[in-house]
């Protein structure tokens, strides 16, 4: 009997086809509650894919065909009754590049709670400034809320866009290359932040960045091609790899 | 051997500066006389514009320009006193019939813009940009036509039905109808390339944060895009200031008197530029120079005015 987990989930053999291009074959994870959780792997493995399977981002590709399962607490997320937009609610994403809303910052971090109908102007207020303390990133805009969210730096932009996803209280966070497009001092601070933010919600992220993968992460996934070669322990996985093809591409002998 | 090849390399790259020069002289002229043009067509304007108010006109009298600004009476003709040619209240209607056929063109060009850009089927959409892109270019006329023909016919049989004896249908109404109808097209095309133009990421992060498709379409999309919408609407207003021959068929043609009743019969600048042109001399010539004048003016204030707007909402907007 399995046990189910809020915030936390369960993928049995997931395939994904976009068109006749299989994707991803035969995936078979749990993703564990309230730790982060890094995604590795050469360019077109699959890794990014497999996240947007997590929070259906896929369904907007036509042609996109998922098969299997994604459990997540005790909810089959591919089943007829499973509701995506609430899915959506629950699980928060961040994008590779920065995208917030040509809006002003306050509207940024608003916007999610305002598409789910909340109206009363002290409740957003406060979820609000509460986010953007959350993403550390208040100090910096709390006399500029106002202004437009275009105004901030790129490191700014994403952690308003990592503000904007935890004004939703979501359980889970997605983050598909946060920093790769950032100086290496934007991207420390949100290393830190995602050291910080796993007190309280399951992130997955993925990344190109070994050591990042190594600082940051408690588990890993290696994926070639489509499909998980090793997951484990990040500490297990970087020291004492089972499989030879991880240990090459963590050791840079290809990808 | 190596002498005669340096001199035929040095020939052909000297040949070949030539060549660009003669080139940039001949795209030169062709920009200076096309460029010229706009002066040419200002300068004559502006000369004849001017003659009815500097002129005593072979003895008609001389134009007042502020009773030709003010006034409320248009009766062309050169037995007519010059006091009687005055555009106030055709200015007045011009800007009114403006802004209310965009009030319709605008909503609905915008709509149907989203739909062709985010929500239609893409061979649908395909077939939908091809149908406003010939409608875009069915010339004025045959816009004039089906007005005539179709439209009169509608808004008679409607003010008939509400017990309104309208002039065989011509009124501002019809007027409003067949501006919209020209300019729904312009107005689609311009704010379809803008929406389309949204970079994605934006709308997916939207969709992340479970915002529906609509939520996403209206309070993302359309802001994002609300420059190059704005300009659709900028060049929407243009054409229907502009718009002479199809308005002609369907105004009716007031000659006295401001009125804002929609089945009323109207006038506007461009059509009383257009009608009874006979004599191409004389004030009843000169006089429309006069109103092509204040049309260019007219135009151009707009143009300033609209685009001191789109440089405002161009900034973030904050709703508190």
């Amino acid at each position: 009997m399995k046990q189910f987990v809020e915030g936390a989930f369960s993928i049995e053999n997931l395939t994904l086809f976009y068109g006749n291009k299989l994707a991803l074959n035969d995936i078979n994870i749990d993703i564990h509650n309230k730790q982060v959780t890094a995604l590795i792997g050469p360019s077109g493995c699959g890794k990014s894919t497999f996240l947007r399977t997590l929070n259906r981002m896929n369904d907007l590709i036509p042609n996109c065909k998922v098969d299997g399962s994604i459990y997540y607490g005790e909810e089959n997320i591919y089943s007829q009754e499973s509701d995506v937009i609430d899915l959506r609610r629950r699980i928060g994403m961040v994008f590779q590049k920065p995208n917030p809303f040509p809006m002003s910052i306050y509207e940024n971090v608003a916007y999610g709670l305002k598409c789910q109908g909340i109206k009363d102007k002290n409740i957003l207020q406060a979820a609000v400034k509460k986010a953007l303390v959350d993403a550390a990133l208040y100090e910096e805009v709390k006399d500029r809320l106002k202004e437009s969210a275009l105004s901030l730096s790129g490191g700014q932009q994403q952690r308003l866009c990592i503000a904007r996803a935890i004004a939703m209280s979501p359980d889970v966070i997605l983050m598909d290359e946060p920093t790769s497009a950032l100086d290496p001092i934007a991207t420390a601070k949100i290393e830190e932040l995602i050291t910080e933010l796993k007190k309280d919600y399951t992130i997955i992220i993925v990344t190109h960045n070994m050591q990042q993968a190594l600082r940051i992460s408690d588990y890993t996934a290696f994926f070639l091609m489509g499909e998980i070669i090793e997951y484990g322990k990040t500490s297990e996985l970087f020291s004492h790899p089972k499989n030879p093809k991880t240990e090459d591409y963590i050791t840079g002998r290809f990808g | 051997m190596i002498a005669e090849a340096k001199k035929l390399q040095f020939r052909s790259t000297s040949k070949g500066k030539i060549t660009d020069k003669i080139a940039k002289i001949i795209f030169m002229s062709a920009t200076i006389l096309s460029a010229s043009f706009i002066f040419v067509i200002a300068g004559i304007v502006l000369v004849r514009g001017v003659i009815p108010f500097t002129t005593d006109n072979l003895g008609v009298g001389r134009v007042s320009l502020f009773s030709f600004l003010t006034g409320d009476i248009w009766l062309i003709g050169e037995t007519f006193a010059s006091n009687l040619y005055s555009i106030g209240f055709i200015i007045i209607s011009t800007l009114f019939i403006t802004l209310l056929s965009l009030a319709i063109s605008f909503p609905v060009g915008v709509l149907t813009a989203l739909f062709i850009a985010k929500i239609a089927p893409k061979p649908l959409a395909k077939v939908l940009r091809t149908v406003i892109e010939t409608l875009a270019s069915i010339p004025s006329i045959v816009f004039g036509l089906f007005g005539a023909g179709v439209i009169l016919k509608l808004v008679y049989d409607f003010s008939a039905l509400i017990g309104y004896q309208s002039k065989g249908g011509n009124s501002i109404l019809s007027v409003v109808i067949v501006l919209a109808l020209m300019t729904i097209p312009t107005i689609t095309t311009i704010s379809e390339v803008a929406i389309r133009s949204v970079d994605k990421s934006i709308e997916q992060g939207s969709l992340a944060l479970g915002a529906s498709k609509t939520q996403t379409n209206f309070k993302v999309i359309l802001s994002s895009a609300k420059s190059g919408i704005f300009t659709a609407a900028i060049l929407g207003i243009g054409r229907s200031l502009g718009e002479a021959t199809a308005v002609s068929l369907v105004a009716g043609g007031r000659r006295a008197g401001i009125s804002f009743d929609l089945l009323d019969t109207t006038s506007t600048l461009t059509t009383i530029m257009l009608e009874g042109l006979k004599e191409t001399t004389g004030i009843d010539y000169d006089i429309r120079f006069s109103v092509g004048l204040v049309l260019m003016v007219v135009i151009l204030l707009t143009n300033l005015l609209l685009n001191s707007i789109k440089r405002r909402v161009g900034v973030v907007n904050v709703k508190e």
